[in-house]
């Protein structure tokens, strides 16, 4: 599915140069659900660009499905993206004047065909992440885990066999996290890759796979047994102010 | 479509702007109403002119009491072309067929068949008619005979017939002018509007010398009219003969007016050609001026449109960067922009050619101009617009296009 095989990244020219990813080797198969973890500086955001397609590796291999990602050109790139990809940011990112539905409906625009059920499909995505009710809201009337449930929807629009997330819950309450890591739970059940950046342990423990950065390579790769189940614990959480 | 979509996501952020939206938009706003008013104005001006140019007969000279450039109207105060000076051209100007001499008066009052009315008073010669290719209708006109004995006749114009004496006949009837009685002798035949947009037919003919003695009191002419013989003819000097004529004519008139240059001229001298060049030195120098000026102020407002757009691009590079990795090839991105600043001088367009319109009627309400229209010019001030709005939106459209998403995202 996804396989980098000696991906290294350098910034700059001359002799100034900074090599933020050194020899980054890793497969992630369809089905699985990896958290890539490291101190802030260790070179995460670098390779979820390098992953999402949206920066390109100095050196090294790099495929997604079929495609040699090395040797595409820009709008090679962007078309992958936008079939493949669903991009969750900390930021959300959402367009500020334009409601839920139409920002659902971004990646749409961009799509080879434009489908005719747009506007349908928007609606059904919307109402997966539990938010039916709020389709015509703009953006600065939702609360913050709303925000990030309506980029989830966006990012879930064209289908995509991948979900990348940088710190999706880093600006969220946790009630809201856990919202939102059950979302991936569900969506990793349905058999898409999630990849989760995070430098959160309570956040990558959710995920079955762990990869952890160090100064540009990867200190460790390990599975984990027993990942947290984010829906269980949401159910928890509700039972408990339930009671309370 | 991929591009309209595109367009509708420029489109939207325009909405969302409007005030910015309006800045951008009011160079070209401004430009292309200025132009199509400028248009619509010379074009009328233009044709009227050429109208008036195609009803002068290009064999006539005709001198005018009373200085002036181009073509002027006689002036009534001044008192020096006198009968004297119609004499001396004929006798002493080659290649004139005829010449004439008329006084006019307008708007004086006239009394006939009981009733009253206002109308102008030409005196003229009898050969008036051939002169000024205009014949009578019924009855007879004005003879040698009537200049000889200052005849107390005159010939009416159609319209001042009709005026005073309906359907009946009004050949030796009497009309009175003053305290002038005058018997009607002929009817001349109906013209319409003249060349200097004045109906015509609104006139009265009395033989020059009844005019001078008994109606006037005066001695001087009101104007001077002559044919030339084959006025297209180059002389031997190189010159076009009826413009050689007109000289030899001033020249003339000079002497006899003790006139020295630079000191100005009591008469006027029109033909054709004058009044041709007449048309072409309104249709250049003002008209350039303005076109300047109001191409000016399109470019100003491209330069404008392209900051703001330039402004705007920096204000968005995280939008920018989202659509990047939702999905935008670069090629979106600049199509969107483009087309955003495309929009906005599209609307400029459309509302500054209405506004255009709108003033052009106003001042032909308020100002007596004539307006005219021309569909290719339009076109080409839409094009010149259209090119602006295409050069300012480039470069901002190029740079958002290529912005990195990496860059753009944090």
């Amino acid at each position: 599915m996804i396989e980098l095989a000696d991906i290294d990244k350098t910034y700059g020219v001359g002799d100034v140069t900074t090599q933020v990813l050194k020899g980054i080797s890793f497969c992630v198969e369809k089905g699985e659900y990896v958290a890539i973890m490291g101190a802030s500086g260790t070179g995460k955001t670098t390779l979820m660009n390098l992953v999402g397609l949206l920066d390109k590796p100095t050196a090294g291999q790099y495929r997604l499905e079929d495609n040699d990602v090395v040797t595409l050109d820009d709008e090679a790139l962007s078309h992958l993206r936008n079939r493949k990809i669903g991009f969750v940011f900390q930021q959300f990112h959402l367009l500020d004047r334009a409601n839920a539905l139409r920002n659902v409906m971004l990646p749409l625009i961009y799509a080879d065909r434009y489908p005719e059920d747009a506007e349908d499909r928007a609606k059904k995505a919307l109402e997966a992440v539990g938010l039916a009710d709020r389709m015509h809201y703009n953006p600065n009337k939702l609360s913050g885990g709303q925000q990030q449930r309506v980029a989830i929807a966006r990012a879930l629009i064209n289908d995509p066999a991948i979900i990348l997330a940088d710190e999706p819950t880093g600006n969220l309450d946790s009630k809201s996290g856990i919202e939102i890591l059950a979302i991936f739970k569900r969506l990793h059940k349905q058999g898409r890759i999630i990849i989760v950046i995070t430098h959160d342990n309570n956040v990558a423990e959710h995920a079955d796979r762990i990869i952890v950065l160090k100064d540009g390579q990867i200190a460790e790769d390990k599975p984990i047994m027993q990942p947290r189940d984010a829906e269980t614990e949401l159910k928890e959480l509700n039972n408990k102010e339930g009671q309370s | 479509m991929r591009i309209l979509r595109l367009t509708q996501e420029g489109i939207r952020a325009l909405l969302t702007h409007k005030l910015r939206a309006f800045f951008m938009m009011a160079g070209t706003l401004i430009g292309v109403a200025a132009l199509t008013a400028i248009m619509t104005i010379s074009m009328g001006t233009a044709r009227k002119l050429k109208q008036q140019a195609s009803k002068w007969p290009h064999d006539v000279i005709k001198v005018n009491a009373g200085g002036g450039k181009g073509y002027t109207m006689p002036q009534e105060a001044i008192t020096t072309l006198l009968p004297a000076d119609a004499e001396a051209i004929q006798d002493q100007i080659d290649n004139l067929v005829l010449v004439t001499s008329v006084a006019e008066k307008r708007g004086l009052s006239i009394k006939g068949n009981s009733r009253q009315t206002g109308t102008n008073v030409f005196s003229i010669q009898p050969n008036w008619h051939e002169v000024m290719n205009w014949y009578i209708d019924q009855g007879e006109s004005v003879t040698d005979e009537d200049i000889a004995t200052m005849a107390r006749v005159c010939v009416l114009g159609a319209t001042i017939r009709e005026e005073l004496f309906g359907e009946q006949d009004p050949i030796g009837e009497m009309v009175q002018i003053g305290n002038v009685h005058l018997r009607i002798k002929g009817i001349l035949k109906p013209r319409g509007v003249g060349t200097s947009g004045r109906a015509s037919d609104d006139r009265i003919l009395v033989p020059l010398s009844t005019a001078l003695r008994r109606l006037f009191n005066q001695e001087h002419l009101s104007y001077i009219r002559m044919t030339v013989r084959d006025p297209d003819k180059i002389e031997d000097t190189g010159e076009i003969r009826i413009e050689r004529t007109a000289e030899e004519v001033r020249q003339l008139l000079h002497e006899r007016h003790h006139i020295t240059p630079p000191q100005e001229d009591d008469f006027s001298i029109v033909h054709s050609s004058i009044v041709i060049k007449d048309i072409r030195s309104i249709s250049k120098t003002t008209t350039v001026l303005l076109i300047v000026l109001a191409g000016l102020s399109l470019i100003v407002g491209g330069i404008v449109l392209m900051n703001i757009m330039l402004v705007s691009v920096n204000e968005r590079t995280k939008e920018i960067g989202l659509r990047r990795a939702l999905g935008a090839t670069r090629g979106d991105i600049f199509i969107q922009f483009l087309n955003e600043s495309l929009a906005v001088t599209v609307v400029g367009i459309v509302i500054g050619g209405i506004l255009g319109w709108i003033v052009s009627i106003l001042l032909v309400k308020y100002r007596y101009l004539s307006i005219g229209n021309s569909w290719g010019l339009f076109a080409l001030i839409v094009l010149f617009a259209l090119l602006i709005g295409i050069f300012s939106g480039v470069q901002p459209a190029r740079r958002a296009a290529k912005l990195q998403p990496v860059e753009t995202l944090r």
